[in-house]
Formats: structure tokens, C-alpha cells, sequence
């Protein structure tokens, strides 16, 4: 377990390493001078080019490219992301600001499609073939199919502007204090996130049950006079139950970058609305570091996914 | 005629898969008795249909496939029961598996299940077949292990089975199979995936149990050797036909059907002499789904006639030797 | 259903050869329907000028945002262009940068996947760990990201899903010939001296074209509705080029969402019905092609 933890962790490192340098080659080749970040228009207006050159030496703007970024890098490891173009507050404040926003909507998006997607999908594996399975296969390639904001917009029209039962956007409102007052901004989000990955789920478990039900070992199972329901649960679903367990681990962070356009319709305060906003104002460092904090998230999350899926299955965690 | 030591008859068995929007007539007619204490073997070549025929008695055969004539009867202390009539997963067949039939299969790295220990999937045979508190099972797993002669069962019934050997594997399965005392045992090709030597432990280890229990066991392979070796009773089976069925001796020796005979000059027997040489069969195993009119080996056989283009039907050759051949009085003439 | 199965064995011993997949294509009612859904939308946007007399572009500000008629089938827009003619036009550009998006993913992702795969080695490593970092990233996030950098044009908008897209091609192709490999065929070419790039493209891709006709299927379905989303963010393809997306762009005002329902409900159906017209193709053409699923 720990060797394999090791080589998973020389697999993530070199990858992060090589995603940073990329971006910091995007943030270097960005039009604009890192001076300009920090000194404002009107003063970089009526510098004088000496001193210009000065500042650029006091701050190794002149260093060869590769100690740039390795200063660069080690600041960011720090926490120390740099700045905002246009507001000039430093990004990691922007970032972990709208983090729990979006954290809040990307876990309860996830909580209820991998409910209802695993749910469904077992169920259909388990009768396969028959008129449940076809029309949830088809709900599903239906699910897919329709693009997310359409439906985002068509369930702000009923439930908010004609039904009048949920508000249409925000996150919160003043004197809200628990999260149960701001629980109704979050239902439409949530469920139009979810639903759509419902679909992904529930096509997923269903071929990850379907594969374990053809495995040996459930005709083994049967073979010692098990009940139909042990077999299938014990023996099918907890062996079906692993991958997606690694799905679901990976769609977390992957819901941070999917998350953008609802945050968008809904106003929802998050790290997809301030990246939209970024790639909008041309904020190319907010842009680049909000990317590379979403990789890095999905990178981290995954490595962990592995971890976990090496605990549920015995054959990685003894070896 | 059912002879008092019949455990299990099967009866003009016809199996019928509807995969790929086709119908593949896998099993079409066999037939064969299997007696308290004795070893039945089933052989043939690969894809003859032996598999489908040992799953059906357990009613395991997979979705999309189903008995379409026939009768399988177990013949149990309790009176005759007849599986062929039973709900395919219903409480009745479960009562009978692994309780009074078990099934052992070729490949146990895929036949166990990878996330569970031995000892959890010994301990749920006993689960409903009887009632014993859980501390018991285990104790009783161990030693089912133990006589399995599975080193240090104590610490091995908690382990998986990917920690196993490849022959611990199926001795883990065996102790599995045996854990309730099942009247029938059946062995699907159980040492096909394991070494020579493996290979005859497993099978020293089947005739113990065979003895102690006075067991039935249905032993299917496609290695003649192993027939000559461990065989009471032989059916040879050609896709999906029992052409020939009967003592092994007399199988062995006498072979009235084409496809035995062919298939005995094909492979090396043990005992019989080196210098004899060996002749494979001619031609190639038809397609399962564009199968030959009347009898099935008749495009490879040197005794085929106009008459063969008739389904044969089974004739009797001396006691309890039966083959389907329209022409075994000259085969056996030849031989 | 069985006994069904067994008159047909009994009557006719069909033994269906030939275009054994065009026949199980056509068997899968859903694949059928989907074509053609595909078909009429597909063909109204490519002979749209045939269709409606009305310019795109035209504006009429006598008419402006007027409710579904006979003149205008899906009502005007805010500046009085008819909805019907933008929504047939707008078909041509969302397809074209949908296909052609994952028509580029596609050539760069199968012509290194095709080497790679059949090499192995140095080459076939570095591939893969590229093509592991563009798949790290959440698509959407790489595709503003390009975005920001590139600026939105159409053009751009073509090389941005072709860089984002190549990665899930190539390792399928990639994962394709390393099966094939191990064939005995190749083998046998490979002992005729035949070079690398010969093997490789004439005689082991034809073989991995099925898996990879459903991907380049798929991903233009998939490309289609993020084309979609990025116009709509006001991100994608220029505003004054009609598309699906800019169409649906006009959304975004909420008195439009509100009251001016046939500006983008129409064609959100549209669109839906398009991309799900190409996903039911795209798995009649999977079962199709997949000789392990059974029908
Ligand atoms: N799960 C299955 N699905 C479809 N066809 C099957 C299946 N299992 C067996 N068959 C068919 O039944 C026939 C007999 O197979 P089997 O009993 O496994 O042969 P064997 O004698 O090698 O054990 C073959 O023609 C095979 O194609
Ligand atoms: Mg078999």
C-alpha cells in the first residue's frame, strides 16, 4: 500500500510540475508587464524608463526565464498567487472567497445525482432489458442531450417567474444567517447540476453492475443457494460499487470547472462565476490561476480517489 | 429403469440460447444417470455444450437461455424432485444448492469473489443451509480447509484469494463446495487452469472426499486421460449430443461411436502403447449456428451414409452402453 | 419473445453476411429515429435559403419581438430579425464548428494515436502523459482558458476544441491498435519488411475505425452544446454571427426569458433534439460496430 501510495504520488508531482510551468509560460506571454500589475496606469505613465528598468531589477523581472519561474512557484506554494488585473486584490483571497460557494453547490449537486444515478443505474442493470431499463436509458441519453443552461432557463421561467416557488439567483440575501434561509437559492442550482449528471451516473453504474453480474464468482454465489438479494447486493452491487465510487471522487473537482454556466444563469457567488467574469474582463491572471487551481484539484482529488479505491479493494491493499 | 443408487437422472436434455437475436441449440439431447459413490465423466471437445449441460442441473444457465425439453431429476431422500420444473432462482433450487448439490468451477481466481475472504464466502454456504452462530462457521471453515490440507487454515481463512495459489485457490473452492456435505458434487473442468502436478493432488483430494461422503461426482474435462484415470462412467458429448454413454471400460476399450473412436486414435491414453500413432480427426467442428442436417459428425466421419442425413437414434450396445449411431455395429467391427 | 425466435430458426435459417452492422444499425429503432431527426435539421440549415426568404441579419424595427406567426414561424427578436431564418442559419455555423471541432480533434488524435499505438516507446509515453494533462483539466475551464488567451473568433473556436478534444481520441486509438497489434496479420507484415507508417495507417487503422466513427459521433455532440454554452456566456463565436448559442444568448435578459419565450425555446428544443439525435446515432452505431453487445 505505501509503495503504491509513493508511486502514484511521482506520478502527480512531475504533472503538476509540468501544468504550472505551462502556465506560467501563458502568464508570462500575456500582454502587459508584470509591472504593470503593481504599479498602476498612471504611475507607470510618468515613470521614467530607468527607473522602470530598476524596478523591473529589484523585482528579477530580468532573471533568466527559469528562475522566474521557480520564484514564481515557490511564492505560489506559499499561497502567494499574485493579483487581480483589474481589482488588484491578491487572487488567493478571490479564490478562497468563492470557494464555499461553489463547494456548497458541487457537493449537493453530487449527493443527490450519485443517489439517484447509482440507484437507477443498479436497478436497471438488474432488469435489464426491460421497459424501466429502456425508458431510464433513454431519460438518460435525454438528460445528456440537453444543454445545461437550456434547462437552467426553462426552470428559472417555471419554478421561479411563473410558479413563483424559488428564487431565481443569488446565493443569499440580507439577514439570512443559517444556511436553512438560503437553502431555497439552492434547490434549482443544484438539482439542474445534478440532474444532468444524473444521467453520467446512472449510465455508468449501470454498466459497472452489469459487468459484475456477468463475473464468475455471482454464479458461484448462486451456486451455494444464496438469496437473490445477497447476490446481487453483496456479490454484484459492492463489487459495481468501486468504480463508481472513482467516478464520483473525480467529478467533485470536475464540477468546479462544470459548475461555470450554472453559477452564471443562477448568479450563483462561486469560482465559476468569478472565472467567467475573469475570461470577460481579459483578467488573464485570474484566468490562468483559477485553471490551475481547478487542475490541481482534480489532480489532488484524484490521486486520493486511487488511494481509496486501493483500500475497497484488497487485492491493491495488501500488495 | 432407475436403479436404486440413481441419484440424478438427466433426460433427453435440450438447451436453447437466444443471444445475438439468433438460436444456438447448445444442448440437443443428452441423456445420462449419476450413481451414489461413482464418478460420471462428461467429455468432449470445447464448446460441445458440457458447461451448459452442468449449470442446467443447478438451473445456473445465464439470461437468454433456457430448457426447452427434457427432465433433470434429483432423486433425494425426500422422494424424486424435478429441477427442470423449478423457479429458476425460487427457494426450492436454493434449498437444494449447495446444501445437496455443489458446483466447483474451472477457473477459481474469477469463480471467488476478489473482495471478500475465504472465509466469508465458506461461512455464507452455511449461512442458509444451517444454523450455527457465526463463531461456529468460522471454526467450521477452518477446518474444512484444514482438510483440504490448506497450510495454517487459521490465518489463511482470513486472507483473499489472490494472496492464494493457484492449487489453494481450488482446494479453497472445493472446501466451499463440500462445506455442507452435498450428495452431488459437480466439477467443471476443475483443473484446467492449474499445473500437471496440482492437477493430481486435486483430483487425489476428490476421490478422499468421494470415498468419505460416498458422494456423486460429475466430473466434466476434455482430457481422456483423466477420464481413463478417475472415470466409473463415461458420456461423450458432440455438439451438444451424448453420442456414446456407458462404463468406462467399455468406452474406452469397445468405443461404438465414431467421434469416441476418433477421438480415442487422436490423443494419447495413459497405459496405451507409445509407438501407437496418433491420427486427429478431419475436418473442423461446425458452427454452432449452421449445424449439420441429421447426425452432427457426419461431415467428418468415414462411415457416413445417406441414412445419416436422420437424427440416429440411441441404440443400445450391452448394459447400460448406449450410442447414437446408425452405424456402430460397423464401428465396432473396425475397431 | 423466445418462442418467437425459435418459429424464425425453424422457418428460415437466416444467415445474415455482408453488412452484418449496417443491418443491426437499422434494427435499433431509436439509431433510425435519430437519423432522421438529424437529417431534416441538418438539411433545413444547409438549403435554409430555400426554406425562409428572410435574411439572418435583416433587421426590422416596425416588428420588433412579435409573437409567433404566419409571416415570422418563431416571432422576432429584439431588433425585429426573424427567429425562424436565425435559428436555420444559425444551424449551419453551431454544426460546422461542432463537426469541424471534433473533426480536428479527431485527425490530430488518430494520426498520433495510429503511430504511437503501433510503435510504443518514448514517443508513445510523452503522448500520453501530454494528452493526460489537457484531460486533467475540466473541459470548460480549458476552453475559457483558451479562450482568454486566443481571443473569440471562429477560427480560434475550431483549434480550441481541437487541442481540448485530441487527448480522448488518441488514447482510444492509441488503446485500438495496441489490440490490433498483437494480431497475426501484422505480424506477418511486419516480417515482409513493410515500413512502420504503412503498417500502421493502410492496414491496422481501417480496423479501428468503427470505435472511431462513434467517437467523432459523440464529440460532435458533444462540441455542439459547448459551442452552445460559450456563445451563450457571450464567449464562443462572435455575437453578430448567428449560431444556436448567440441565439440563446438573448436569454440572458431576463424580461426576453420571461416574455419572449419563442426567441429561445424553439431553439433550445432544436438543439436538443439535434444532440440527441446524434447521441442515439452514436450508440446505434456502438452496438453496431461492437460485436460483444448482443441485440
Ligand atoms: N453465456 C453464453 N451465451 C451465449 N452462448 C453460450 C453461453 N454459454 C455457452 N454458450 C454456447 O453454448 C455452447 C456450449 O458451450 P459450453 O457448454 O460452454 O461448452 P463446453 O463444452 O466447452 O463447456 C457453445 O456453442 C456456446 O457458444
Ligand atoms: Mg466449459
Amino acid at each position: 500500500m505505501l509503495t503504491y501510495t509513493l508511486r502514484k504520488l511521482l506520478m502527480l508531482i512531475p504533472m503538476l510540475l509540468v501544468i504550472t510551468f505551462l502556465i506560467y509560460v501563458g502568464l508570462e506571454l500575456t500582454p502587459g508587464d508584470a509591472v504593470s500589475y503593481m504599479v498602476g496606469p498612471d504611475a507607470l505613465a510618468n515613470m521614467s524608463q530607468e527607473k522602470l528598468n530598476e524596478l523591473r531589477e529589484a523585482l528579477g523581472l530580468n532573471d533568466p526565464f527559469i528562475v522566474r519561474y521557480l520564484r514564481w512557484l515557490g511564492r505560489a506554494l506559499r499561497g502567494d498567487f499574485g493579483y487581480s488585473l483589474t481589482s488588484g486584490v491578491p487572487i488567493k483571497d478571490i479564490v478562497f472567497s468563492r470557494l464555499p460557494a461553489t463547494l456548497e453547490l458541487s457537493v449537493a449537486a453530487l449527493l443527490f445525482s450519485t443517489l439517484l444515478g447509482s440507484i437507477l443505474g443498479m436497478a436497471s442493470a438488474l432488469k435489464k432489458g426491460s421497459i424501466m431499463d429502456v425508458s431510464l436509458t433513454v431519460a438518460g441519453m435525454i438528460g445528456v442531450s440537453i444543454p445545461q443552461f437550456f434547462f437552467a432557463l426553462v426552470s428559472i421561467l417555471i419554478f421561479s417567474f411563473k410558479l413563483g416557488w424559488l428564487p431565481s439567483g443569488g446565493r443569499t440575501m440580507p439577514g439570512y444567517t443559517t444556511f436553512l434561509d438560503r437553502l431555497p437559492h439552492l434547490i434549482l442550482p443544484a438539482l439542474v447540476l445534478g440532474i444532468t449528471m444524473t444521467a453520467g451516473v446512472m449510465r455508468y453504474s449501470r454498466s459497472s453492475m452489469l459487468d459484475a453480474l456477468s463475473k464468475d464468482y455471482i454464479k458461484t454465489a448462486r451456486s451455494k443457494g444464496l438469496p437473490e438479494w445477497r447476490v446481487n447486493l453483496l456479490h454484484g452491487f459492492r463489487v459495481a460499487l468501486t468504480p463508481v465510487v472513482v467516478l464520483v471522487g473525480f467529478r467533485l473537482p470536475m464540477l468546479i470547472g462544470g459548475s461555470v454556466v450554472v453559477e452564471q444563469i443562477f448568479q450563483w457567488p462561486g469560482i465559476g462565476k468569478e472565472f467567467v467574469a475573469a475570461v470577460r474582463g481579459q483578467n488573464l491572471p485570474l484566468v490562468m490561476m483559477i485553471a490551475l487551481f481547478t487542475v490541481t484539484a482534480v489532480l489532488v482529488a484524484s490521486f486520493l480517489v486511487d488511494l481509496i479505491t486501493a483500500l475497497l479493494d484488497p487485492r491493491i491493499r495488501l500488495e | 429403469m432407475v436403479y436404486v443408487d440413481t441419484i440424478l437422472t438427466v433426460d433427453n436434455l435440450h438447451i436453447n440460447f437466444y443471444t445475438n437475436n439468433r438460436c444456438n441449440e447448445a444442448v440437443r439431447g443428452v441423456s445420462f444417470q449419476l450413481k451414489k459413490g461413482r464418478t460420471l465423466c462428461l467429455v468432449g471437445e470445447s464448446g460441445c455444450g458440457k458447461s451448459v449441460t452442468a449449470s442446467s442441473i443447478m438451473r445456473l444457465l445465464p439470461p437468454l437461455s433456457r430448457i426447452e425439453e427434457g427432465r433433470i431429476i434429483y432423486h433425494s431422500e425426500q422422494g424424486d424432485i424435478h429441477l427442470h420444473e423449478l423457479a429458476a432462482n425460487g427457494p426450492e433450487i436454493r434449498s437444494i444448492r449447495g446444501a445437496e448439490i455443489a458446483m466447483i468451477f474451472q477457473d477459481p481466481m474469477t469463480a471467488l469473489n476478489p473482495v471478500y475472504t475465504v472465509g466469508f464466502q465458506i461461512r455464507e454456504a452455511f449461512l442458509y443451509h444451517t444454523k450455527m452462530a457465526k463463531a461456529a462457521m468460522q471454526q467450521k471453515a477452518i477446518e474444512l480447509l484444514r482438510s483440504m490440507r490448506i497450510p495454517a487454515p487459521e490465518q489463511r481463512v482470513n486472507e483473499y484469494i489472490h494472496q492464494y495459489s493457484g492449487g489453494m485457490r481450488q482446494r479453497a473452492m472445493i472446501a466451499m463446495a463440500m462445506s455442507c456435505n452435498p450428495k452431488i458434487l459437480i466439477a467443471d473442468e476443475p483443473t484446467t487452469a492449474l499445473d500437471v502436478t496440482v492437477q493430481a493432488q486435486i483430483f487425489d483430494l476428490m476421490n478422499d472426499l468421494q470415498k468419505k461422503h460416498n458422494a456423486a461426482i460429475l466430473l466434466i474435462t476434455h482430457d481422456m486421460g483423466v477420464v481413463a484415470e478417475l472415470a466409473h462412467d463415461v458420456v461423450v458429448m458432440y455438439m451438444g449430443v451424448a453420442v456414446e454413454n456407458g462404463p468406462v471400460e467399455e468406452v474406452l476399450t469397445k468405443p461404438a461411436h465414431p467421434y469416441t473412436s476418433a477421438l480415442l486414435k487422436s490423443i494419447p491414453v495413459l497405459g496405451q502403447s507409445r509407438s501407437k500413432k496418433l491420427e486427429p480427426i478431419r475436418g473442423s467442428t461446425p458452427d454452432p449456428y449452421n449445424r449439420p442436417q441429421g447426425c452432427q459428425f457426419r461431415p467428418r466421419c468415414d462411415f457416413a451414409t445417406e441414412k445419416c442425413l436422420q437424427e440416429p437414434e440411441a441404440c443400445s450396445v450391452g448394459e447400460n452402453h448406449t450410442v447414437k449411431c446408425w452405424h456402430w455395429e460397423k464401428v465396432l467391427a473396425n475397431a | 419473445m423466445d418462442r418467437l425466435k425459435m418459429l424464425e430458426k425453424e422457418g428460415l435459417l437466416k444467415s445474415r453476411q455482408g453488412s452484418r452492422a449496417v443491418g443491426k444499425f437499422l434494427q435499433n429503432k431509436l439509431a433510425v429515429l435519430g437519423l432522421m431527426v438529424f437529417a431534416v435539421i441538418l438539411l433545413a440549415s444547409v438549403f435554409a435559403p430555400l426554406i425562409t426568404k428572410y435574411d439572418p441579419a435583416m433587421i426590422d424595427l416596425r416588428s420588433r419581438l412579435s409573437p409567433p406567426s404566419w409571416q415570422h414561424l418563431f416571432g422576432t427578436d429584439k431588433l425585429g430579425r426573424d427567429v425562424f431564418a436565425r435559428v436555420l442559419y444559425g444551424g449551419r455555423i453551431s454544426i460546422l464548428v461542432g463537426f469541424g471541432g471534433a473533426l480536428g480533434a479527431a485527425l490530430v488524435g488518430v494520426s498520433l494515436g495510429t503511430y504511437a499505438g503501433y510503435k510504443g516507446g518514448w514517443l508513445d509515453r510523452i503522448l500520453l502523459r501530454v494528452s493526460e494533462i489537457f484531460m486533467a483539466f475540466p473541459q470548460i475551464i480549458l476552453v475559457l482558458l483558451l479562450v482568454s488567451i486566443l481571443g473569440q473568433s471562429l477560427w480560434n473556436l475550431l483549434v480550441i476544441f481541437t487541442i481540448t478534444g485530441w487527448g480522448s481520441v488518441y488514447r482510444m486509438t492509441r488503446s485500438q491498435m495496441l489490440s490490433i497489434r498483437e494480431e497475426e496479420y501484422v505480424q506477418a507484415l511486419k516480417a515482409f519488411g513493410l515500413s512502420d507508417a504503412l503498417i500502421a495507417y493502410k492496414h491496422m487503422l481501417p480496423n479501428a475505425l468503427g470505435p472511431i466513427m462513434v467517437n467523432l459521433t459523440l464529440s460532435t455532440a458533444m462540441f455542439i452544446l459547448e459551442e452552445t454554452a460559450l456563445s451563450f456566456l457571450g464567449l464562443g463565436v462572435p455575437l453578430h454571427i448567428p449560431t444556436w448559442g448567440n441565439i440563446l444568448n438573448a436569454a440572458q435578459d431576463l424580461t426576453i426569458l420571461q416574455e419572449a419565450w419563442w426567441i429561445w425555446v424553439p431553439v433550445g428544443i432544436v438543439i436538443s433534439a439535434f444532440v440527441l439525435s446524434i447521441n442515439f446515432i452514436g450508440d446505434g452505431l456502438r452496438d453496431a460496430v461492437d460485436p460483444t453487445q448482443q441485440g
